[in-house]
């Protein structure tokens, strides 16, 4: 059917590697930079960052690179910058250059150097920007926000790529992002020949510093997973339980680095690699990952919660009045799982099935249903449940 | 109704007969069905095309899919209830029949994109169900993917599919008695569950498929029926007899939208459930983190050896894979991905504003994306071009009420389907959003 289509003869065409994007997002909290500073100082830390990103864009002359910073009070791009601040820089690009040419730096390569030029200069408005108050009344940084920008602008790349090079499916490309779109289609095959994007995270902020966008995170991170986009940590201090979980949930690297001094050592080896070349190497990630999750009533970050039957929001302690502070829903907190007495009772197991006994009628399926990486049920189900498979 | 012959229906009386109210539902229903199926064919889009000032349709035609992108977008943003957990094994029929070309490309290629969709949206909404796939080939049933919780396995299964071409003919039975199989030991308080995408009119049994109908009603298995030909008189059975006499379950596509309807339908949740498990309780729950040991230990659960695990959070014993109970303290282990995937319905973004020529000279390109906008048109002009088509912005502006900042339509789609976060309000600290908590509804808490 296939090849009555002829599709095979387009496929011959493309053989070119598509390039891929890289978003770099770079956690620019002062105070957790100045933690670091003997180590790193900042200012070294961007330049190895750009020469990361020049080596990217030296892999492959079509790849493409975003920078975004993750500050205090607010995420912002370094590069691309919005158009209205561009657009001049544009018109007069052979202005620019003829200033520029006195300068040192006319032997270098021109995208390098646009990039470089425009991530310090935004850089530094940025920083420029932050004022005593966002400085005193901050300590956290806008990790959530950053990456809803990155994810959007890579949603935009993607599009238009995918327009540009109309044989590859644009619709495909952009419906796998809309998810909903009409013409939807499959999403393996085109991997190799749409864009291809990533992101790093270069994060330096303590790990409970963002419970408090725990959800907007959680959304963030399920939105790559689901447009298969790798999020790298390359984590400068400290552990991150959010971004473990990110890395771990759309098979990024996570690097937490103990001498951040080889900063750029790290990058080049454990972050260069694009997802083409990611499949024939051992990939440096972690395999232990902190899953714990932030309360909704007072942020803390808990491994052991209370969780609302109807909403599956997540408190440290059972709710005032025993009212669901999310959804309202009256709950019966009498039972509150499993005895603490741990005398282990296997015949509890044994029981295949009590509904009544259980406390809600989706949790107990739910001990089994969800796991993505075995389809494991519930100990003893998952063997009647192969017989069941293997009847036929 | 002795007295009255079949086309008289005038005289209605109270003591009418069954017989005859269901009759008459069935016209009524049939009668929309034909009705809708009509309006498609007598659809009049080359009206709905106008003339630019520039001569070319072209600012119509980006106005038209912009209007249709939209079009899916506003929808309720009131939080919704939950949970449900449902067991669906989704069979293909890959037989001759889908080799059919009257739906493009084919009937096969297009069933194959649009299983990848509902396998991603049946995730997006159940996200704590279980979802097997089964073919339909040469009168046996194959094992397309295994019962699991994981779309990528099954959206990979059914791509692999691509390279294979529809032969021979169905089995229902066969296919039914798999799914019966593979659905026999869930829970029972979870949903069993079975779509059927059917091309054929016909289906090739070894046996009696009204004892395997039979089977199905006892083991409580619901079976839904998408056919892509014409109607079949054993789906209809099939559907009826399995959803407790309701007859929606079956549904035959008009056209490719139609076929994309009805099968995306499937992945709300069923309503019948969602009453019954209205006792809501508090769990305590442990959010295990994942460990690997140096050495081999033997796991709580299945006292295998192994080096990787997960710690119960309370006790510590190690369990080999999540969710389970702990099989020391019963504490409940989950992973708080799983749960944190639903959240979204929990607080959704609401909608967000076209905006009016007037205020859009505030913004000249994306928030998000920085996508250049369209400048306004002159002054004079500006309130003869307001609102060409309902629910889209004439300045191709939307903006977020929370944070004020304009988006294009790509983002606004990208913001409400895929990240529901929005990018303004979570990129800018607003203090009194940060006091409160998040735009995106975790004030609701405090």
């Amino acid at each position: 059917m296939d090849t009555i289509d002829a599709s095979e003869h387009y496929e011959l065409g493309t053989t070119e590697i598509a390039p891929s994007l890289l978003t770099v997002i770079i956690d620019t909290n002062p105070h957790a930079w100045a933690t670091i500073e003997d180590a790193l100082p900042f200012s070294k830390a961007v330049a190895n960052i750009l020469v990361f990103i020049n080596a990217h864009l030296a892999c492959n002359y079509a790849n493409e690179v975003a920078v975004v910073a993750s500050h205090l009070q607010k995420a912002a791009w370094l590069y691309p910058v919005s158009h209205h601040s561009q657009k001049p820089a544009d018109r007069d690009g052979d202005v620019v250059m003829n200033g520029d040419s006195n300068g040192p730096q006319t032997s270098k390569y021109r995208s390098f150097r646009l990039i470089e030029e425009q991530v310090n200069r935004s850089l530094k408005d940025l920083l420029d920007s932050t004022s005593n108050d966002d400085f005193r009344s901050n300590t956290s940084t806008m990790l959530a926000g950053s990456l809803t920008l990155a994810l959007s602008n890579i949603n935009r790349r993607t599009i238009a790529w995918a327009e540009e090079h109309g044989g590859t499916k644009p619709d495909e490309v952009a419906g796998d992002g809309g998810g909903l779109a009409t013409a939807n289609g499959s999403a393996a095959v085109e991997d190799d020949r749409s864009l291809q994007s990533r992101i790093l995270i270069v994060s330096v902020s303590g790990s409970s510093d963002s419970a408090h966008q725990y959800i907007p995170m959680m959304n963030s991170i399920f939105a790559c997973q689901r447009l298969r986009i790798p999020i790298d940590v390359c984590k400068l201090s400290g552990d991150a339980v959010f971004l473990q979980q990110a890395c771990d949930a759309t098979k990024g690297v996570y690097m937490s680095l103990s001498e951040p001094r080889g900063f750029l050592q790290y990058l080049m080896m454990g972050f260069l690699p694009d997802q083409r070349s990611r499949r024939h190497l051992v990939l440096p990630t972690r395999i232990d990952v902190d899953f714990r999750a932030a309360c909704f009533c007072h942020r803390r970050v808990v491994d052991i919660g209370f969780v609302c039957s109807i909403c599956l929001s997540i408190f440290c302690e059972p709710p005032a009045g025993n009212e669901c502070l999310t959804c309202g829903s009256p709950l019966d907190a009498g039972n509150l799982g499993g005895k603490t007495g741990s005398s282990s009772e296997k015949e509890e197991e044994e029981e295949e099935d009590p509904p009544s006994k259980w406390w809600f009628g989706g949790w107990d399926a739910n001990v089994g249903a969800c796991d993505s990486d075995s389809r494991a049920l519930n100990i003893i189900i998952l063997d009647l449940f192969n017989e069941g498979w293997n009847l036929h | 109704m002795a007295d009255s012959d079949e086309e008289y229906v005038g005289d209605v009386t109270d003591d009418e007969d069954d017989l005859q109210v269901t009759r008459k539902d069935r016209v009524t229903t049939r009668k929309k069905k034909q009705r809708g199926g009509a309006e498609w064919e007598l659809a009049r889009t080359w009206e709905t095309l106008v003339e630019g000032a520039d001569g070319t349709i072209s600012s119509t035609v980006e106005g038209l899919l912009e209007a249709g992108k939209r079009k899916r977008l506003l929808k309720d943003t009131t939080p919704l209830q939950r949970g449900i957990i449902r067991h669906l094994i989704l069979a293909l029929d890959l037989s001759q029949s889908m080799s059919e070309k009257d739906l493009r490309p084919t009937r096969y290629l297009l069933t194959l994109r649009y299983a990848q969709d509902f396998v991603r949206e049946f995730f997006e909404q159940n996200p704590i169900s279980q979802l097997g796939v089964i073919g339909l080939r040469d009168g046996l049933a194959i094992r397309v993917s295994d019962m699991s919780g994981n779309p990528t396995e099954h959206i990979e299964a059914i791509q692999s599919l691509r390279t294979h071409d529809p032969k021979g003919l169905p089995s229902l039975q066969n296919g039914l008695e798999m799914a019966r199989g593979a659905l026999f030991h869930t829970p029972s308080h979870g949903t069993r569950e079975v779509l059927i995408i059917f091309g054929s009119l016909l289906s090739s049994d070894p046996g009696d498929i009204h004892q395997t109908i039979n089977t199905l009603i006892n083991d409580k298995v619901r079976v839904r029926i998408v056919g892509l030909a014409a109607q079949v008189a054993i789906c209809r059975e099939l559907c009826t007899k399995t959803n407790g006499g309701d007859e929606t379950a079956y549904g035959v596509a008009l056209h490719e939208q139609h076929f994309r309807d009805l099968m995306l339908d499937v992945t709300t949740p069923p309503a019948s459930y969602s009453q019954k498990e209205s006792a809501s309780s508090l769990l305590m729950m442990g959010f295990p983190s994942r460990t690997v040991e140096s050495s081999p230990s033997l796991c709580a659960c299945h006292s295998k050896p192994s080096r990787g695990g997960y710690l119960c959070s309370r006790c510590g014993s190690k369990v080999c894979s999540l969710p389970a109970e702990c099989p020391s303290c019963s504490l409940t282990l989950i992973l708080s991905t799983h749960l944190a995937r639903s959240y979204h319905h929990l607080f959704p973004l609401m909608n967000w504003v076209e905006v009016p020529w007037r205020e859009a000279v505030r913004s000249k390109a994306c928030f998000a994306c920085g996508l250049p906008f369209p400048t306004g048109p002159p002054e004079d002009q500006a309130q003869t071009v307001e609102n060409p088509t309902k629910g889209m912005s004439a300045s191709s502006r939307y903006e977020c009420t929370a944070c004020q900042n304009h988006f294009c339509i790509d983002c606004d789609l990208f913001a409400h389907e895929v990240v529901h976060n929005c990018p303004g309000c979570q990129s800018k600290s607003i203090p009194s959003v940060n006091e409160v908590g998040n735009p995106d509804g975790m004030d609701i808490t405090v």
